[in-house]
Parts: C-alpha cells; sequence; structure tokens
C-alpha cells in the first residue's frame, strides 16, 4: 500500500485522481491549501510515499510544499499537476526537484504511468 | 439685499439640482456598466491567463512601515495570488520594529547587488535583498531611508520594478486571490496597434515616425471594503461580514457608494477621477514619465492619476482608466472617532491640494474631458461641496431667527433630499449584490442599507466637518503634525466618487 | 389642474401640490419617485439574495449527485483504458433520467460539471465526457442558446462547444465572426479556427481591426490546444497581412511552433517602418536562435530607437554565438542609458561559455555603477 498526500484546490480533481489510483493499491489523502497540507506533513511525520501537488493555491504554494519536502533528509517524491503550465513555472518546479509535471487536462493512463514508475524508482 | 437673497437662492437652486442629477447619471451608468460586466464575466474564462506566454507581467509594490507584526502573513498572501508572471516587491521604508528582520528570517533573504535605476528620484536604497529559496524568488525586499510617506516608498518599488506593469497596494490590505488576473483583463481589452504614421521621415533614422493610435489604459482600479468585521485566517479572507461597528459599516456603505455607483459610473463615460492608493493596477512607463507619486502630497493617489492623465493628453495620446465592479481589496477602516477624523481631515486638506496643483487643468478645454468634466466635477461636488452646505445650514439658521421660514416647504425640500439620498446608497447596494453576492445572509445586506437612513443625520455632518478642518489646515498651511501618520495603516486609502 | 379622484389623507399633500412654487412641487414628485425608487432597491436586493440562495441550495443537492454518476459511469467505465476509443459506444444515462432532467437550470448545471471535469482530464475520459454530453442531449440545449438572441448566450454556447469539441457547421458560425459586437465576434472566430474541418486559418486573411493582447491569448491557447489542427507557414502572413496585429501575433506562433522557414520572411520584416513591430520582429528573431541576423542587427543597431536596440541586444544574448563579444563590451561601457547598459550585461552573461575572460576583466575595471549592474545580471538569485 503506497501513501499518497493530494493537494488540490479544485473539488473535482480529488475526484478523479481517487478513481485513477485504484483504493486497492493507494492510501490517498485530500488536502485542499497549502496550510493544510503542511499540517498534515507535520502531523504524520511526512509519512507519505509521494506527493501529487497543484502549484497555485491558498496559504502557501506547490513551490513552498515542494521545497520544504525536498529539503529534508529523505526527500518525497513530488508531482506537479497544474493548470499553469508556461514554461517559466516548469523550470522553476524542476528546479527545486520536482520529479514530474503534468498540465492539466491530464490523460489518467498517464498519470498513473507515473506515480507507478516514481513509487517503484523510490522502492 | 433682495437680490443677493434671490441670487443665492437661485444659485443653490442650480447647484442642488445639477448633483442630485449628477447622481443619477452615475447610478443609471454604473447600472448599464455592471449589467454589460455580469454578461462577460459569464464566459471570461480569466484562468487561460495563466499559462499563456503572452500574459503580461506585474510587478505588485507595497511598502512596509512597522508592520512586524502581520508582515509575514502579509507577504505570504501577496505570494499566493493566482497569477504567474508577477514579483512582489516589499520596499520596507525605514521601520524601527524588527519588520525587515522578520522577513529575513522567514524568507531566508540574503543581501544582492541589484541594478538598481533611480528613475524617479527617493530618499536613499539602503540594501535590497532577494530570497535564496527558489520557493520566494518572486520576492524582493528594498530597504529604504524612511521618507514620511507612502508615495517615496512606492516610488523605489517603482524604480525597481521589472514589468510593464505594477499593482501599488498596502501590506495592511488583504487583496483577493484572483486580483490580478481580472485587474489585467482591461489592459488587455482596449483596442490598440492601429498605428499612424506622421510627419517627414525623422533626420536621424531615416524613418517615417509612427504613433499609436489607440487608446492607451494607464490604470484600472476596482473596489475596496472595511475587512474590520470579516474573518480573516492567515491573510486570506474566509467570511466577509459587513462592520458590526457603527462608524466602520457608515464606511463601508460609503465606499460601496463611491467605488460600485461613483466609479463604475465614471468608468462607463471614460472619465475615473481617481484611482485609490490601496488598489491600483498602473502602466509603468507612464506612471515614470509623469514623475511618480509626489511624496509631498496629502492625496498621492489621486495626484498620480490627475498627472498621468495629464501627460497622455500633453502627449496627444488617447487613454483610458478603467475599474471593476467586483471587490478585490479589504482594508482596514478607522475603528474609532479619533482615527477617523485625522483620516478624513488628512484627505480634505489632500483635495484642497490637488485643486490648487492642478489648477491649469480646470476648464481648460485642452484637457478635454479631464479640463471640463473631472476636475470640475471635483471642484464643486467633492471640493466645494462641505463649503456650500456649511454656508446654506449658516443661511437657514439666518433665516430661522429672522422669521423668514415658510416651514411647510422647507420640510417638503428636506424631505426631498433626504430620500433622494437613502434612494442613491440603497441603490449602490443593491447595484453592489447585482455584482456578486457578498455576504452571507440577507440580513447583513439589510442590515448595511438600512446605514442609509441614518447617514444623513449622523455620519454626513461628520464628513463634512472633517473635510472643513482639512481645507482650514490646507489654508493656513500647518505642517504635517501628524508626521508619519500616514504609514499607520489608516489614512491613505481615498475614496471619492 | 389634474382631476384624478384622490384618497382624503392625501388630500392636504394635493393641496400644498396645487399652490406651491415649481420648485416645491418637483420636490414633491421625487419624493414619490425616491420613495418608490427605495422601495425597488430593497425589493431587488431581496429577490437576488432569495434567488441565490435558492440555487446554491439546490446545487448543493444536485451537484455531488451528478459528481457521483459521471464518476459512475465514466470514469469507472471499463472502456476507459482501452487504448482505442469509440465514439459509438452507449453510456449507461439511466441514473441520469432519475434526476428532473425536464428542467433547464439542471441541464444547465449538468453541462457546466462535464465542462469542469474536461478542464481536469483528457484523452478517453475526456471522449467519454464528451458522448455523454452528447447522449444526454445537452448539445441541443447548446445550440437553442446559439440561436437565442442575446449575445452573451450566443458566447456562452460558442464556448460550450469550443469545450466540448463540437463541430458546427461553417454557415452557422461565419456569419457571427463578422457580428457587430466585438465578444461574439470574437469567440466567433475562435470557434470556427477550433471546430472548422477547412482553413481553419482563413480570418487571418480578413480581418481588418486589431485583434485585441485578450483575443490574442484566448486564440493562443486555442491554436496550441487543438490536437488535430495542421499548421501552417505563418510566414504567409508575416508577408501579406496588412494588419499589424495580425503579423504581431503570427510572430509569436512562430516563436512558439520553432518555424524556422519563416525566417526569410521575419527578416524581411525588419524593414518596417513601425518600431514596435520591429522590435517584435527581433525579438522572434532572437527567440528563434537564428545565427545569421546577428550580423544585419549588429549593423541596423545604430540607427533604432531606445526599444529595438535593447531587443536587439537581448537577440545577441540568446543566440549566444559568442561573435559579437566585443560589441556587447563597447555598448555596456560606454552607452548612456542605463537599460542598453543592463542589456548587454545580461548579454554579455549569457554569452559567457565564451565571454569568462572579457567579464573577469569588465569586473576588475568597471566604475562601480556598471560593476552592480554586472553583479546583478550574473546573480542567479535575479531574474529579470
Amino acid at each position: 500500500m503506497s501513501k499518497i498526500l493530494l493537494v488540490e484546490d479544485d473539488e473535482i480533481m480529488p475526484k478523479i485522481v481517487a478513481r485513477i489510483l485504484p483504493a486497492s493499491e493507494y492510501e490517498l489523502h485530500h488536502v485542499s491549501n497549502g496550510k493544510e497540507a503542511f499540517e498534515k506533513l507535520d502531523s504524520t511525520n511526512y509519512g507519505y510515499d509521494l506527493i501529487i501537488t497543484d502549484i497555485m493555491m491558498p496559504y502557501a504554494n506547490g513551490f513552498e510544499i515542494l521545497s520544504k519536502v525536498k529539503n529534508r533528509e529523505r526527500p518525497i517524491p513530488v508531482i506537479i499537476v497544474s493548470n499553469a503550465g508556461n514554461e517559466d513555472m516548469i523550470m522553476e518546479g524542476f528546479k527545486l526537484g520536482a520529479d514530474d509535471f503534468l498540465k492539466k487536462p491530464i490523460i489518467p493512463a498517464e498519470l498513473l504511468i507515473r506515480v507507478k514508475r516514481l513509487l517503484m524508482k523510490n522502492k | 439685499m433682495d437680490t443677493l437673497r434671490k441670487f443665492f437662492e437661485g444659485g443653490v437652486f442650480i447647484y442642488g439640482s445639477t448633483m442630485l442629477l449628477m447622481y443619477a447619471v452615475l447610478a443609471y451608468m454604473s447600472y448599464r456598466g455592471i449589467r454589460k460586466f455580469r454578461r462577460k464575466s459569464s464566459f471570461t474564462n480569466y484562468d487561460q491567463l495563466l499559462d499563456s506566454p503572452l500574459t503580461p507581467g506585474i510587478s505588485v509594490i507595497a511598502p512596509a512601515f512597522n508592520e512586524g507584526v502581520t508582515i509575514i502573513m502579509n507577504v505570504r498572501s501577496l505570494l499566493t495570488l493566482n497569477y504567474t508572471r508577477f514579483e512582489v516587491i516589499i520596499v520596507n521604508d525605514g521601520s524601527t520594529d524588527d519588520t525587515l528582520e522578520k522577513l529575513i528570517n522567514e524568507f531566508a533573504l540574503v543581501q544582492v547587488d541589484f541594478a538598481y535605476n533611480e528613475r524617479i528620484k527617493t530618499q536613499p536604497v539602503r540594501r535590497i535583498f532577494k530570497s535564496i529559496n527558489t520557493a520566494y524568488d518572486k520576492l524582493m525586499v528594498i530597504d529604504k531611508v524612511n521618507g514620511k510617506s507612502k508615495a517615496d516608498a512606492s516610488n523605489a518599488g517603482i524604480n525597481a520594478a521589472a514589468f510593464d506593469y505594477f499593482l501599488c497596494t498596502d501590506v495592511d490590505c488583504i487583496i483577493e486571490k484572483d486580483t490580478l488576473l481580472r485587474m489585467i483583463k482591461p489592459f488587455m481589452d482596449e483596442e490598440h496597434m492601429k498605428t499612424k504614421e506622421v510627419g517627414e521621415p525623422c533626420p536621424e533614422c531615416g524613418y517615417v515616425h509612427v504613433v499609436e493610435d489607440s487608446r492607451r489604459v494607464i490604470a484600472t482600479g476596482a473596489t475596496l471594503r472595511i475587512a474590520n468585521s470579516c474573518e480573516v485566517d492567515e491573510g486570506v479572507i474566509v467570511r466577509v461580514r459587513p462592520p458590526e461597528k457603527l462608524l466602520p459599516r457608515f464606511q463601508e456603505m460609503e465606499y460601496i457608494r463611491a467605488y460600485v455607483l461613483g466609479k463604475m459610473g465614471w468608468s462607463m463615460m471614460n472619465s475615473v477621477p481617481n484611482v485609490s492608493g490601496g488598489l491600483g493596477l498602473f502602466d509603468k512607463e507612464v506612471a515614470i514619465k509623469a514623475g511618480g507619486y509626489d511624496h509631498k502630497s496629502f492625496a498621492e493617489d489621486m495626484d498620480i492619476v490627475t498627472r498621468m492623465c495629464a501627460f497622455m493628453i500633453d502627449n496627444e495620446l488617447k487613454y483610458a482608466v478603467r475599474y471593476i465592479p467586483t471587490t478585490q481589496c479589504w482594508t482596514e477602516g478607522p475603528p474609532n472617532m479619533k482615527i477617523f477624523s485625522r483620516q478624513r481631515t488628512r484627505w480634505g486638506r489632500g483635495l484642497g491640494e490637488i485643486m490648487t496643483i492642478h489648477r491649469k487643468i480646470l476648464f481648460n478645454p485642452r484637457y478635454k474631458k479631464l479640463g471640463l468634466v473631472i476636475m470640475p466635477y471635483n471642484l464643486f461636488f467633492e471640493f466645494l461641496a462641505p463649503i456650500i452646505e456649511f454656508a446654506g445650514i449658516l443661511y437657514y439658521i439666518f433665516l430661522i431667527i429672522t422669521n423668514q421660514v415658510n416651514w411647510e416647504y422647507a420640510l417638503i425640500l428636506l424631505l426631498f433630499v433626504y430620500l433622494y439620498s437613502v434612494m442613491i446608497t440603497t441603490l449602490a447596494v443593491c447595484w453592489d449584490q447585482l455584482t456578486y453576492g457578498y455576504y452571507k445572509t440577507w440580513r447583513e445586506v439589510i442590515a448595511l442599507a438600512l446605514m442609509a437612513f441614518f447617514e444623513p443625520l449622523v455620519y454626513h455632518p461628520l464628513i463634512v466637518f472633517f473635510a472643513l478642518r482639512g481645507y482650514w489646515f490646507f489654508l493656513i498651511g500647518k505642517k504635517s503634525a501628524w508626521g508619519n501618520m500616514q504609514r499607520q495603516g489608516f489614512g491613505k486609502k481615498k475614496v471619492n466618487s | 389642474m389634474l382631476d384624478i379622484q384622490v384618497p382624503a389623507f392625501l388630500e392636504p399633500a394635493m393641496n400644498t401640490f396645487r399652490y406651491a412654487p415649481l420648485a416645491i412641487q418637483l420636490a414633491m414628485i421625487f419624493i414619490v419617485i425616491a420613495a418608490t425608487g427605495t422601495l425597488l432597491a430593497y425589493f431587488s436586493i431581496l429577490r437576488s439574495r432569495y434567488l441565490g440562495y435558492r440555487r446554491d441550495k439546490r446545487l448543493s443537492y444536485l451537484l455531488p449527485k451528478v459528481d457521483n454518476l459521471i464518476i459512475e459511469e465514466v470514469l469507472t467505465n471499463p472502456e476507459v483504458t482501452e487504448t482505442s476509443y469509440s465514439d459509438q459506444l452507449i453510456l449507461n444515462t439511466e441514473g441520469f433520467q432519475e434526476l428532473p432532467m425536464h428542467k433547464k437550470w439542471v441541464r444547465e448545471a449538468i453541462t457546466g460539471r462535464i465542462m469542469h471535469f474536461r478542464r481536469n482530464v483528457r484523452g478517453n475520459m475526456g471522449q467519454m465526457l464528451r458522448s455523454l454530453y452528447m447522449q444526454l442531449d445537452l448539445d441541443k440545449d447548446t445550440m437553442k442558446k446559439m440561436k437565442s438572441g442575446k449575445w452573451e448566450k450566443k458566447v456562452q454556447a460558442l464556448t460550450e462547444f469550443i469545450n466540448m469539441d463540437m463541430s458546427i457547421s461553417d454557415v452557422t458560425i461565419l456569419p457571427l465572426t463578422n457580428s457587430r459586437n466585438r465578444e461574439l465576434r470574437a469567440a466567433a472566430r475562435h470557434a470556427y479556427i477550433k471546430l472548422s474541418k477547412n482553413e481553419p486559418f482563413k480570418f487571418f486573411d480578413v480581418v481588418t481591426e486589431p485583434l485585441l493582447m485578450w483575443d490574442q491569448v484566448e486564440l493562443f491557447r486555442i491554436i496550441s490546444s487543438t490536437e488535430d489542427i495542421a499548421i501552417p507557414n505563418f510566414a504567409r502572413w508575416i508577408t501579406y497581412s496588412s494588419n499589424k496585429s495580425v503579423v504581431s501575433f503570427c510572430l509569436k506562433l512562430i516563436v512558439h511552433y520553432n518555424q524556422l522557414p519563416a525566417v526569410p520572411a521575419v527578416i524581411k520584416l525588419l524593414d518596417t517602418k513601425d518600431h514596435y513591430l520591429r522590435a517584435n520582429a527581433i525579438n522572434c528573431l532572437g527567440k528563434l536562435r537564428v545565427p545569421d541576423v546577428e550580423e544585419k542587427l549588429v549593423s541596423l543597431y545604430s540607427s533604432q530607437p531606445l526599444h529595438c536596440q535593447i531587443e536587439i541586444l537581448k537577440a545577441l544574448g540568446r543566440i549566444s554565438s559568442g561573435r559579437y563579444i566585443d560589441f556587447l563590451k563597447q555598448e555596456f561601457l560606454h552607452s548612456t542609458d542605463f537599460d542598453l547598459r543592463k542589456s548587454a550585461a545580461k548579454s554579455l552573461v549569457k554569452n559567457e561559455w565564451i565571454a569568462s575572460q572579457v567579464l573577469r576583466e569588465l569586473i576588475d575595471t568597471a566604475n562601480p555603477e556598471n560593476l552592480r549592474i554586472l553583479k546583478h545580471c550574473m546573480n542567479p538569485l535575479i531574474k529579470y
């Protein structure tokens, strides 16, 4: 069972992601803004195998989450899923150590494959 | 004596009817504006600006003076605005508290050698900071010597700004997250690129110079509201509520009237007189060429808009100042009489200043709408209104004493003016509700709207009094006894319709 | 004066009215108007609050149901993972029939929700959402909106068609592309580009008024997100269009699609009299990294206005061939304008792979201001 944290302020996206990643294999937790994400991470002592995050959210944006997660001893893999997809942003994301970048609208199969691959790599 | 009296009464009559007519026109125009805005928003997709390479960049400039308590939260909220190409420039205006230290610690700032180009003269800039954490690379902090004014600090921010547009705000204002997306739209919506070739080939370059014969949007404003009773969580508004205390609630009502009814109406006539200092998006090139903010002014926000307009007209360029009716910014309104009186006295003084500094524009046909509509309106219905009202009351008292009053007619006139003002204010609240259903319950809306009935009796006299006090200080040229008061968070956002 | 029967309690008021001077009469009329106006405003406030309340309540009941149905039907459909997907797949819409689909607001809410889903997923799921939209006959509603007399309804309909990737006949759209309403005209053109099967870019030839920045953003998004669109060589409009905004928009598209065959046309554009357009052309050449144009740009340099000069310096940095280091150095040292010096310094830094020696030299010898500019440009923390 892999534990995945989804940080996303759109109301529909979590439902979609929950369908794409079967519940039998993935334990998906959803929070809807940067503040909640930090609270969740702190309370679980960063106990996630993967983080899927949007960029633009209230309180703290995806980049901040990214930089916090990546500056730890054992960084958690991060996939950015965002509707803001200009080149600068993607570059910035990778500079901060993002493992993957998907632009909305996403292709479900693609998300599934990338999640699987990242989890394999970090086993 | 009798002719004088006739003359006076006739004057007051014409003045009064013009004023009432103006309000009716504004109410009508703003209704049309809001209807148009609603139609457009039914299909406008602002989000597409987020991933377009064509999106214009915006520099968000927020001066801070001794804001140590809230600075981190406020900067955080600015950094999470919904936009991709923007930077946040915090100008630490020589704070004497720990504002700067807090920023340095929280955002991992380091001093950088910054190619600062002082296009507008300001107090010296000491240091410029950037973050070593890429997550905060949109943030820049300028540390400068205190200039005793928001204007001076904003100018330093403009000098350092990288993008073509800048949003001027206050650190203590709470900005709605889609503000940049919404406010940049009017700039992108104006017809442009119609070219006109003028004159002989230039002796220097051999080309015929081409002039853009298009209307350029030089500034956009939006509605401001009072934050006093809103629920705020770490710099994000989570629940909008009209102020519970009476004084701020009157102000909320006044803001709604001034913005939604006043400025929206003016915007439809392409004559917005002023963009609030609390929130305004400007074309940087024009702002710099017009000389930036005037650090000596008591109404620097109105002053810069007037000067930018004058600059465009002087150079025979077409321009527009736009306004959007949705509320994008919440600001702390003066909670008690003491601060309120200071704020309004200051506004009164600022208005007096604007009228004298820009008197060459007034009634000058060369300045078209600016000279023949906006400035005269400001003179008669903003600047002179308190004076005329006060004179009117004195005259009335005189009539009462000499027993020349026809009480029946006097009461009818009073009732008329009273009801008319109630109607205008109620309409403003109504238009505002049409724009967006602010507040959670209908009771809150009605409680706000009912203030219209008390306003002429309670709030309005106060405003008249403070305005007159401001004029008086302006006349005797009282040195600003308040020193740095303009940096105390209050008294810098100007509202007038 | 007036011979209408008035109720007794109004009699005194009527008497006063009859004998009052004109000003007072007007005031009395306006008292009535103002009181009515205020009442109407209150009524309208309460009405809009009530409608809003009812809408929110209904939607909060309906939307979760719709979401669940969409997820059940579309997202969990076994066909979703198939590599090939057929439009003919019949979805089970029974669940939807239990909703009050005969009501217009319900259908509108479902359409909105499907569009929202489609903004988040594409691929087979997106296709299926589209099938759902059609099988629920929601496209008929959109078509009805198209025929509405209100322009904003038409624009809404066009946006829905664009989102759903529904083809519409040219006959329906073409008249709208010449509408007198700017918004409608723009939306119709966008729809035409997205949905027309033949010659999507035709209107570039005929459009005479400027494309606004906003329209350009919208067009750009539509062109770059439409998957099966045949991208023409935009050089065609660079050369032949007399509409400046079309030319400048095509320059951006050329950069986006990296259309090197268009370069000669863009170079030709450097002769234009319009400074702004020329600056755009220089910008485009720089972003395409065409090394052959450096010479031409440098030879033009001295006769250009400031913003074109800045673009030339930037282009030299982007192309980064290393052949014009001396020129950049000259400009950096001797130009009087701050922005020129900064742009020159930036481009020198971009040429660092060959200019590191020169940069070191400059750092050692520059005056304080120039040194600051250099350090600014070399600092990776500063982006602009």
